[in-house]
């Protein structure tokens, strides 16, 4: 399929997420509640000095707190559920007579799901950044937030990867329903979009450097928030590219191997 | 020319069993017997250039499954097929451009945005001539009667009316082949006749082949002029339909109604009764004592109304699938 046609599937992501008004106004305030609440965690964590933040100032947690929870949400998944229910009852048929690739297909339609909430998170980002910035007296630079932008369709595509991977393990195990809510709860966290993985020492730094999941999060959060050099950006840039091309890698032999073993169930 | 060849193709599936019960539950966490069930069991047919060919069999015959695998959704576990020279399961997109799949039980169309949404994605998804298209599309509406449904969200359509937008996504790009996968399965007799009426249509105009699986022996006799009838996955006919019937060809059934009630033990000397109340009956007779039983019971009874018919198609198919079960086991 050509271009076109990926752009016609997003496009269509995007009405479907748009079809139900009252689901969709929901979905998009229904993010910022966490995010208000952590910000009112910290303010009394710190205003009784019962935070111990390796070194984050008030001032940078929140900012964190603000750009993480928006972050996370950006690239948020859930597509999974769909992916494994398309497995175990037989939906995948519809996509293994076209030619059209499956993961590609998937990618087109989560872009497109995620387009209208996206494009609202962003102006709520920057109106909460430019008060933000006035009460908390931070200044970033425009460039870091093209690197930020940057970071974020990278991590976007990481998560899919991930994700997509993850989903894909139900040509194996027929329920896998339990392993999402599980991982997805784990993710959010070693990602980084709750609170920064370093306040819990070196070893927790050096863990997010390595795994993936700081890749979808906290790494574009410090590209904002001034605590990583230019260097250190453009290793993060290349380690994020290096993990999207061994999950797809991964998914992509997983998809091989595993429409061998489907069933293909329901008439 | 021959389309479709599939030579002793075979599908197996592993499946494990749980004993009832909690207890059964719990012993199923631990431990598994795994059991295989041959779905498709060695067999081998081939189909013409434009032909319309009836899958019929028993629910778990095989038919879908059979379906399943010449479309490429499915890896057979040993045989060979060709479609139009392509493996199905290599899935390559010159194939998939060929052949399209109905199935009634799933669908195709995005549910919660109209079907013509959908249909512009399969434009691009099959690289279909925008001009041609739109010929396409029109002819099809107007063949169908859908035009003013093409703007109606998927899941607030009838079944009758999904179906018939079903097709139209599935032929847009113009198969040269079509498999339809029990296309009628639980619609109302009036849109049974409009499917069973267009798809005859399309096939007659478009020469394109149809592989048809249905419970409805309407649908078949009216669309295809030849059937396999698979049971335990396996090939027990193939051949018009019609021949199914000439198992029975040597029976009549009379159908009879008298002015009076009916005596059972003269009924039952002059043929097998199937069917009987105090007035009607319907008697099973040798092809060569009709003449003969038809005198004696004008002769001998008030007779209101008589009909003499052939056994019913369905009758010969139900023999197949029987003598098939008992070769089975």
């Amino acid at each position: 399929m050509k271009l076109s046609g990926y752009g016609c599937i997003f496009g269509m992501g995007l009405q479907n997420s748009m079809v139900y008004r009252a689901d969709f106004f929901l979905s998009l305030f229904s993010c910022l509640f966490p995010v208000i609440m952590q910000v009112y965690l910290w303010t009394a964590l710190y205003r009784v000095g019962a935070a111990d933040t390796s070194g984050y100032t008030y001032e940078q947690m929140i900012l964190y707190t603000l750009l993480a929870g928006i972050t996370s949400r950006i690239v948020s998944t859930g597509f999974e559920l769909e992916v494994a229910q398309d497995i175990k009852e037989g939906g995948l048929n519809k996509y293994l007579v076209k030619p059209v690739n499956y993961a590609g297909y998937y990618f087109a339609r989560f872009l497109g799901g995620k387009a209208a909430p996206v494009g609202f998170l962003l102006a709520v980002t920057a109106a909460v950044l430019a008060g933000a910035s006035a009460v908390l007296q931070i200044r970033v630079e425009p460039l870091r937030w093209v690197l930020y932008g940057v970071s974020v369709i990278l991590a976007l595509a990481l998560n899919f990867s991930l994700f997509f991977a993850i989903a894909l393990l139900g040509f194996w195990l027929t329920e896998i329903r339990q392993l999402f809510g599980t991982i997805s709860i784990v993710v959010m966290v070693i990602s980084g979009g709750v609170f920064p993985l370093d306040i819990f020492g070196p070893a927790a730094a050096v863990l997010s450097a390595v795994l993936p999941f700081g890749y979808t999060t906290q790494f574009c959060v410090n590209i904002v928030s001034g605590r990583l050099g230019m260097q250190e950006i453009g290793t993060g840039f290349l380690v994020q590219l290096a993990w999207i091309a061994l999950f797809t890698a991964l998914h992509t032999v997983m998809w091989k191997r595993g429409t061998r073993r489907y069933t293909a169930v329901g008439g | 020319m021959a389309v479709i060849e599939a030579e002793q193709l075979c599908k197996q599936f592993r499946y494990s069993t749980k004993a009832k019960g909690l207890q059964g539950t719990l012993h199923n966490l631990f431990e598994r017997q795994k059991l295989t069930k041959t779905a498709v069991d060695r067999i081998s047919f081939s189909v013409e250039e434009g032909e319309a060919v009836g899958l019929l069999g028993p629910n778990g015959a095989g038919k879908t499954t059979t379906l399943k695998m010449l479309s490429g959704i499915l890896y057979p576990t040993s045989g060979t097929v060709r479609v139009n020279g392509f493996i199905p399961w290599e899935r390559r997109p010159e194939y998939q451009r060929q052949f399209a799949i109905v199935m009634g039980q799933k669908s195709q169309l995005w549910p919660d945005l109209p079907a013509v949404d959908t249909f512009e994605l399969n434009r691009r998804i099959y690289r279909i001539d925008p001009e041609e298209y739109r010929r396409t599309l029109a002819e099809l509406t107007d063949l169908l009667d859908v035009g003013p449904l093409l703007q109606v969200q998927v899941r607030r359509l009838s079944l009758g009316e999904r179906m018939k937008m079903e097709l139209i996504a599935a032929l847009l790009h113009r198969p040269a082949i079509l498999y339809l996968d029990e296309p009628t399965i639980g619609l109302d007799i009036l849109s049974q006749r409009a499917i069973r009426d267009f798809l005859r249509y399309y096939n007659q105009q478009t020469k394109t082949t149809i592989l048809l699986t249905s419970h409805y022996t309407a649908d078949i006799e009216a669309i295809c002029p030849r059937s396999i009838i698979i049971n335990h996955g396996r090939v027990v006919f193939d051949g018009p339909l019609a021949q199914v019937s000439e198992v029975f060809g040597h029976k009549k059934l009379i159908s009879l109604r008298s002015r009076q009630d009916l005596d059972p033990q003269v009924l039952a000397s002059l043929g097998l009764v199937r069917e009987f109340t105090s007035n009607t009956a319907l008697m099973e007779v040798e092809r060569d004592q009709l003449e003969s039983c038809l005198q004696q019971l004008l002769g001998r009874l008030p007779v209101m109304d008589l009909d003499v018919k052939d056994i019913p198609i369905e009758e010969g198919i139900a023999y197949f699938y029987q003598r098939s079960g008992e070769a089975a086991q």
